[in-house]
Order: structure tokens, then C-alpha cells, then sequence
């Protein structure tokens, strides 16, 4: 391997993830030098995700315009799928699972979060591909695992944020259970999954062995708020809702900033930070109280704390007053919008947001991953695949066919580059429905 | 005896706290030795953390700290002494995988920075977490929950529009920045067994919040939309979010043919009217002004049934209660009973997931250098003797 590709150079994985559970992970591989080929289909198009509640508003595309072809500008795949490659291959007829068979033996390991059963009733189980090849790892993640009473149950993102947990401990104080902007329980139980993945191609590496690696999103996440399950089971408590505090931590919370709906996240979790904090405000007269002399009577006067820093943080601009607490030795920091995130000082030191150009959307700039490597690269290779991009390099290249076989499959509609008339019909919006660029604009 | 993907490696963690021991908490689970070094007579300051078993504060009775460190062993080191240090890059020497999350400055402070490390073990992964990584200009900067949210971009986009940003509950940029770490490494301990050489992991728990905003960030750049707090509504939808019911709360995410059954599974007619089934965001507010009613009607485990019956993608928040308590949870076996010398038996979160060939392992934390004999007599050859000065010494 030529790791200064990469740490993961020369890994190829086959990934029939969906939505974001395992794009999000296998695009981290892809960061790191792996060959992530997305298999998809054209009798399925692309789910482009409309992200609007008004019918003829096309939100769920670059610049507002689904332009001609529909299926390689819409936001939400070309996000969740930058630096990966797309083959197109109808797994339902036989020359398509041929090509899935050959697919598998030439790559590390398959991957998917589809529905329970939908490989089975596929002939494509594991049972199936370990035929092909005795070693291969395969990973199922749909929402609750391959077993049990609800395994046939369908999930989304929010349900199971709702279901391991989570949700029930968001929320304002003292207020009802929120939603939340992302679906956190997707990458939670996809980064879970694939570093059992990893685990798996290092064991079978030692001894060859490969084997089925069966996961459900709710089980991955729940992991994330054990701490709770234990404290229910000795203390009988349930958990509730902490708006923006952490226990033992006062003053802490999203305080208003000046500016129109500005904010700076502050915590404090000791004596010399709370020292920190007077200096850094001058020491007003009013932290002097006895109420907030110590940390228990912090904790206590919560409230009342929490409102004197308000007027103290309202006169301040965000990353000013991130600065001046920081500077002081107070953990401090504003609330990015998902425009700042781009332009922070620490994002860009680090080269955190990464452009990459698309052959039909242009230049994008996309989150690169959570962490950095002495020797070896975090680098986003490429730009979403379009549909079906890379068929001929899958095809040809990888698994040996020759032209005219490429030929026959487009033929058939085995393979292709544009989503037929019966795919998803979010893939191909009616002309009719579109309002031409200047009417979906908003106005500045 | 089950194999262990992970089997044979050895990890050797300075992590405290959440970060650092959630990633090697992974890693024990997946097979491989975990030694933990606490600092000597009060350890990891995880120790110290609420919630306690029966609300009684004691180094071996914080749940959070048991939790996180299953299945791990513990060994006492004063890293400020000269003694302390050495026993370290003694143990450093031999192990393949170092996890700390100190601040940035620690670990060279201490003349443990990776430069030094990889001479004495050119095979050495040291991986690090830190709130803002290891480069840059917030490197000595601090953070909290609520700050590497915030700076995350999470916390602007998730609220009312009338009042504050809200972050996630729980530790939930600590857990996140624990997995990667956990990822990370084997990505590292994988380029190792293909190259022979280590290398040092850079983790920022601020960039693994910035890298989760899913499709948000890209609403700015490729058409220049903020993404806003819309309250219990996602992108302004009704049927898309938490709903209070009967006896607590349940979720949906209904549109178009997914929502038909809604309004026969609440007793509610008038939701099947297919104009709201298209327009889940034009007509929200006559949804909600239906939908909220009827559903008082109706407990959250029957509307989880009825509703996954009818094909309706649904679900419950739920409570610790409803995660012990769920049939389908019990039956993957997915809780796990670890028995504990000080605290007794309770029921653990399992495997995140079941690899059938080397299946997860787990076991109890350990007591606060419960293995410092196993450890320093066993493994590096000091006598009891040796282990008896040096705890005078303040090194153990």
C-alpha cells in the first residue's frame, strides 16, 4: 500500500449504505485513502431528498435549480457522498448479482442499512456471499438489527434518536423533549459499525477468517447515554431535561450576544475558573454576592447567575467575548451558525472545510473528518460521484469486462448513468413544477 | 474460548474523564488489553463524577466512571515523579497502542510528547484527543459540552427560534470524539500491520461535532440558506418530530403514502385528507391542531405498535425504563449483567454491534490499581518490596 495516499490506501470497500448511517463512515475511509465504491441503481435513482414543505420550492438542490440532470445536484446525496466512487447495477436479475459476486471477491467488505430481509429476499444474504468467498465481512445496519420482534420495523432518523434514548434528555429545562437539527443516532451507530468492520479486516488478516457482522442503529447509539441507564437501575431515576447545563458546571449555558440572534456557550466548573470569569469581566460588583461565592452556591443560584452574565454577554460581540474569556482562562465559545463554521479561525488553521469540484455543481467546500495523522493524510479526494459515474472504471478496470459487455449491460438498463421513468420520482421533478431560479431565490 | 477481533494488542490509556476511556472502552470491548494508569489516591477523575450509586459519593461507585471503563485494568503512576515516568516508557515500550485526552501541552510537558515516544517504539499509535486538537490557534484554549457543541455548529440549528441554541443531552461531543477516537485508531493499527510503522492520532472534539451537521452545512454552500432553530418541526413539517401522547412521548416521520394510516391509528379521520398528506408543511398547523388531541388519547407503546403495523415509520422517546424494559432489546440480549465487588450486579449497555465471528467481550472496571502487582511484579519484574517503597514514594 502507498500509505501516502492514506492510511487506509489500498482498502476498496462496496457500500450499499443509504441516507447517512454508513455514507458517513465510508466517506471517513474515503478521507483516508480507501476506495469507496457506492453501488446504486437507476431502477432506484437517488433519493434527492427534498428538504422543503412547499411543493414547488427545490430546495433539495444546488443553487435552488434541479437543472437537467436532477439526480447529480441534489444537496443532501452530493454532501453525504463526496469522495466516493457510484457503479449503477440491478441486483434483481441475475447478470447484476453476477456482477455483485465479482464486486465482492475484488473488494474488502460489502455494507448496508437497508430495511431487515431486503438482501435476503434478494438472494443476497450472507449465506449467499460467503459461498463466493469464505472470508468475506459483511455488515448489516438497518435500524434495529436482523432479529428480534422489531426487526421488520421501519426507523428514520428521528425515531431512533427518540429510541436510544437521547431525545427524552433534550430539551429546555423543565421543558418538553426536542427535536434536534441532525439525525445523531445515523453517524453515532455508523462510526460504531465500521470500527467493528475495521476490527473484523484486522482479525481476518491474522487468520483469514471473515464473518457477519449484524447491528442495529438503536443499540450502537444507546451507548452513548449509558450513564443514565445505570443511574435509573441504582437510583430509580429517569433523567431529565438540562437545557444547556452540565451538571457541576454553573455558570454554563448559551448566553445571548449582541447582535441579532447571537450567542456565546459558557461554561465554569471551578473556583479558579470562576476567577477567570470576574477578572475577565471586570469584576463586577455583583459576583462579589455571597450567593455565588462558592460552587455549591453557584449550582444553587443557577438562575440568577445565569441572568447577570446575560447582561453581561449582550453588550459583546460573540468571538469577542469568546476571546476575552478564553484569553482569561473560561471555556468559551459562540454559537456558529452553518455559515461561520467555514470562515472559523481554528476550522481553517486546521483545513477542516475542503473544496472539491463537481463535474455538474462546481466547486464545494465540505467537512473534512474529526481527526489528523502524523504520516499520513486527511485529504477529501473527490467530489460526489454522479450516477453511475464510474461504471465503466468498476466494471472494466476492477472486474475485467470488455467494452462490449459494458455495452450489453446498458442495453439491458442493468447498469446506466440516468434513473429510468419508474425510479424515485423526487430523482426526475416535473418540469411543470419547477419556478424558474429567480422566484425560489430569497430576497436579501 | 470466542475469539477477539482485537486479541493480542495492547493498549495502554491515559484517558480520563469521557473521551479517551470511551475509545479504549471500545477497544477492550473488540478484544484487546486495556491498562489504565490512574494517578495515584484519587485516579481518574471520572471517579468523581455523578451520578453515584445510591447518590453515595466513592471512587468505585460513580456509574459514569463504571460505564465507561468496563473490562479495563488499573495501575496507579504519579507521572510528575522521575520513578513514575520511567515505569511509563517501560510500559510504552512494549504496548502498541498509547490513548491520552490530556490538554495539548501535557504529554510534552511531561517529556512524553509522540517525537520521543516513537524512538524508543517506532510502532507506537499514540492517540490523542484534545477539545480543539493539537494544531492551530484554540489549541490551549478550553472547551466543555456546551462549547464544542456550540462551536460544532450543532447547537444554533437545534431549539425554539425564540429563544437559545440547545445542545444534545448527555456527553455527547465527549462520546462522539471517544468513537472516533476509537475508529481512528484501528485506521492507524491497520496502515501499522501494512507499513510497520506507527503514527500519531490527532483528534479535535470540535471537529468531530463540525463533521456531523449533516446536509446543514451544505445548505450554505451550495445555496446560501442558515439553517434555523424551527422549534419541534423539521424544515417547517408537522408529523416530523417529537409529539407528546398519553403517557409520555413518541416520535414520527410521516409524509406522503407513510402518513396515510396515521389518521385511522389515532382515531382521528380528518388527518387522512390527502392535501395534508402531500403538504406536511403548508397545512402544518391543522395537523398539529388535530393530531395533538388524539393522540391524548393514546399511549405511547400502542401507537408504536399500531403505527409500525400500519407501516408508519414511528418510535418512542424513550426513557432508561423503556430501553430496559424493551422486548426487542431483551431479545438480542443486548443488556449485559456485569457484577461488581463494591456495587453488585446492574445491566450494561452490550455490543454496539454482534460480529458473529469475534463477538464483543466485555467485564467489570477495575478498582482504583487493582492490577498494579499483576502489572509492575508480573509484567515488568519488581518485587513486592519494590511496589511498597515506591508507594511511599508517592509513584503508586
Amino acid at each position: 500500500m502507498d500509505s501516502r495516499n492514506g492510511a487506509l490506501a489500498g482498502v476498496r470497500v462496496c457500500s450499499l449504505g443509504a441516507i447517512w448511517a454508513l455514507p458517513h463512515p465510508t466517506q471517513i475511509m474515503a478521507d483516508m485513502g480507501a476506495e469507496v465504491i457506492k453501488l446504486e441503481s437507476i431502477q432506484v435513482g437517488r433519493q434527492t431528498y427534498v428538504t422543503t414543505p412547499y411543493p414547488d420550492v427545490y430546495r433539495g438542490f444546488a443553487d435552488l435549480d434541479p437543472g437537467e440532470h436532477p439526480w447529480n445536484r441534489a444537496v443532501y446525496f452530493n454532501d453525504g457522498h463526496v469522495g466516493m466512487k457510484s457503479v449503477t447495477i440491478d441486483l434483481t436479475r441475475p447478470k447484476g448479482k453476477e456482477l455483485l459476486r465479482k464486486l465482492v471477491l475484488a473488494t474488502d467488505f460489502i455494507c448496508e442499512n437497508f430495511s431487515t430481509g431486503v438482501m435476503e429476499r434478494l438472494g443476497l444474504g450472507y449465506d449467499v456471499l460467503k459461498s463466493w468467498r469464505e472470508d468475506v465481512i459483511y455488515l448489516s445496519l438497518p435500524g434495529y438489527g436482523n432479529t428480534g420482534p422489531e426487526a421488520d420495523y421501519v426507523a428514520y432518523g428521528t425515531n431512533q434518536l427518540g429510541m436510544t434514548g437521547i431525545t427524552h434528555l433534550t430539551g429546555y429545562i423543565g421543558g418538553d423533549p426536542h427535536q434536534v437539527a441532525i439525525n445523531y443516532a445515523d453517524p453515532a451507530a455508523g462510526i460504531h459499525a465500521i470500527m467493528a468492520v475495521l476490527a473484523a479486516m484486522l482479525y481476518r488478516k491474522k487468520t483469514g477468517k471473515g464473518q457477519f457482522i449484524d447491528g442495529s442503529q438503536r443499540e450502537t447509539s444507546i451507548r452513548c447515554v449509558g450513564e443514565y441507564i445505570l443511574d435509573y437501575q441504582a437510583n430509580g431515576r429517569l433523567g431529565t431535561r438540562m437545557g444547556n447545563r452540565e451538571p457541576s458546571r454553573a455558570p454554563c449555558g448559551i448566553y445571548r450576544s449582541a447582535g441579532p440572534d447571537k450567542w456565546i456557550a459558557i461554561s465554569v466548573g471551578s473556583d479558579e475558573e470562576w476567577e477567570a470569569l470576574c477578572r475577565a469581566m471586570d469584576d463586577p460588583m455583583w459576583a462579589k454576592d455571597e450567593k455565588f461565592a462558592d460552587h455549591l452556591s453557584r449550582l444553587k443560584n443557577q438562575d440568577e447567575l445565569d441572568r447577570h452574565i446575560e447582561e453581561w454577554t449582550s453588550q459583546m460581540a460573540p468571538y469577542e467575548a469568546m476571546l476575552t474569556l478564553q484569553h482569561a482562562g473560561v471555556a468559551a465559545g459562540p454559537a456558529l451558525t452553518n455559515a461561520e463554521v467555514f470562515e472559523d479561525w481554528q476550522n481553517k488553521a486546521r483545513n477542516f472545510y475542503q473544496s472539491v469540484d463537481h463535474p455538474e455543481v462546481g466547486p464545494r467546500r465540505h467537512p473534512c473528518i474529526g481527526w489528523m495523522m502524523s504520516r499520513t493524510p486527511r485529504h477529501i479526494p473527490r467530489a460526489a460521484p454522479c450516477l453511475g459515474e464510474h461504471n465503466e472504471y468498476v466494471l472494466g478496470e476492477l472486474l475485467g469486462l470488455t467494452r462490449k459487455e459494458i455495452a450489453e449491460l446498458e442495453v439491458e438498463e442493468i447498469i446506466g448513468k440516468v434513473p429510468l421513468p419508474e425510479a424515485d420520482p423526487m430523482s426526475r421533478p416535473e418540469p411543470g413544477r419547477i419556478r424558474s431560479k429567480a422566484e425560489q431565490m430569497p430576497s436579501d | 474460548m470466542p475469539e477477539r477481533a482485537l486479541g493480542g494488542y495492547k493498549v495502554l490509556s491515559l484517558g480520563h474523564h469521557i473521551a479517551g476511556p470511551y475509545c479504549t472502552c471500545l477497544l477492550a470491548g473488540w478484544g484487546a488489553e486495556v491498562i489504565k494508569i490512574e494517578r495515584p489516591g484519587s485516579g481518574d477523575p471520572a471517579r468523581s463524577m455523578a451520578p453515584f450509586f445510591q447518590d453515595k459519593p466513592h471512587p468505585e461507585k460513580s456509574l459514569l466512571f463504571l460505564y465507561l471503563n468496563t473490562r479495563k485494568k488499573s495501575i496507579t503512576l504519579n507521572l510528575k515523579t522521575e520513578t513514575g515516568k520511567k515505569i511509563l516508557k517501560e510500559l510504552i515500550r512494549d504496548t502498541d497502542i498509547l490513548v491520552e485526552n490530556f490538554s495539548p501541552r501535557v504529554m510534552s510537558g511531561l517529556g512524553l510528547d509522540y517525537e520521543s515516544l516513537e524512538k524508543m517504539n517506532p510502532a507506537l499509535i499514540m492517540t490523542s484527543i484534545s477539545n480543539f486538537g493539537q494544531t492551530g490557534p484554540y489549541r490551549d484554549f478550553r472547551s466543555s459540552e456546551v462549547v464544542a457543541q456550540s462551536l460544532g455548529g450543532l447547537t444554533y440549528m437545534t431549539g425554539d427560534p425564540d429563544r437559545s441554541p440547545l445542545k444534545l443531552g448527555g456527553y455527547q461531543a465527549q462520546y462522539q470524539a471517544g468513537l472516533n477516537g476509537g475508529m481512528a485508531t484501528l485506521t492507524a493499527l491497520w496502515c501499522r500491520e501494512n507499513t510497520g510503522v506507527g503514527q500519531h492520532v490527532d483528534i479535535s472534539i470540535m471537529e468531530c461535532i463540525g463533521s456531523i451537521m449533516e446536509h446543514l452545512d451544505a445548505q450554505w454552500e451550495y445555496y446560501r440558506e442558515i439553517a434555523v432553530r424551527e422549534g419541534q418541526r423539521w424544515i417547517g413539517r408537522a408529523c416530523w418530530g417529537p409529539y407528546e401522547c398519553k403517557d409520555g412521548w413518541v416520535t414520527m416521520c410521516l409524509l406522503r403514502r407513510r402518513m396515510r394510516p396515521l389518521g385511522d391509528v389515532v382515531g382521528e379521520p380528518v388527518l387522512k385528507n390527502p392535501e395534508y398528506l402531500m403538504n406536511t408543511g403548508l397545512y402544518a398547523d391543522e395537523i398539529d391542531m388535530l393530531l395533538k388531541p388524539a393522540l391524548e388519547n393514546i399511549t405511547k407503546d400502542e401507537f408504536y405498535r399500531k403505527g409500525q403495523d400500519a407501516g408508519m415509520p414511528v418510535g418512542i422517546v424513550a426513557t432508561p425504563k423503556d430501553i430496559l424494559e424493551s422486548p426487542q432489546l431483551q431479545a438480542r440480549n443486548y443488556h449485559v449483567e456485569i457484577d461488581h465487588p463494591v456495587i453488585g450486579k446492574l445491566r450494561y449497555p452490550g455490543a454496539p454491534v454482534i460480529a458473529d465471528g469475534t463477538p464483543w467481550v466485555t467485564g467489570r472496571a477495575p478498582l482504583l490499581g487493582e492490577h498494579n502487582e499483576e502489572i509492575f511484579c508480573n509484567r515488568l519484574g519488581y518485587s513486592k518490596q519494590d511496589l511498597a517503597k515506591l508507594k511511599e514514594y508517592g509513584v503508586i
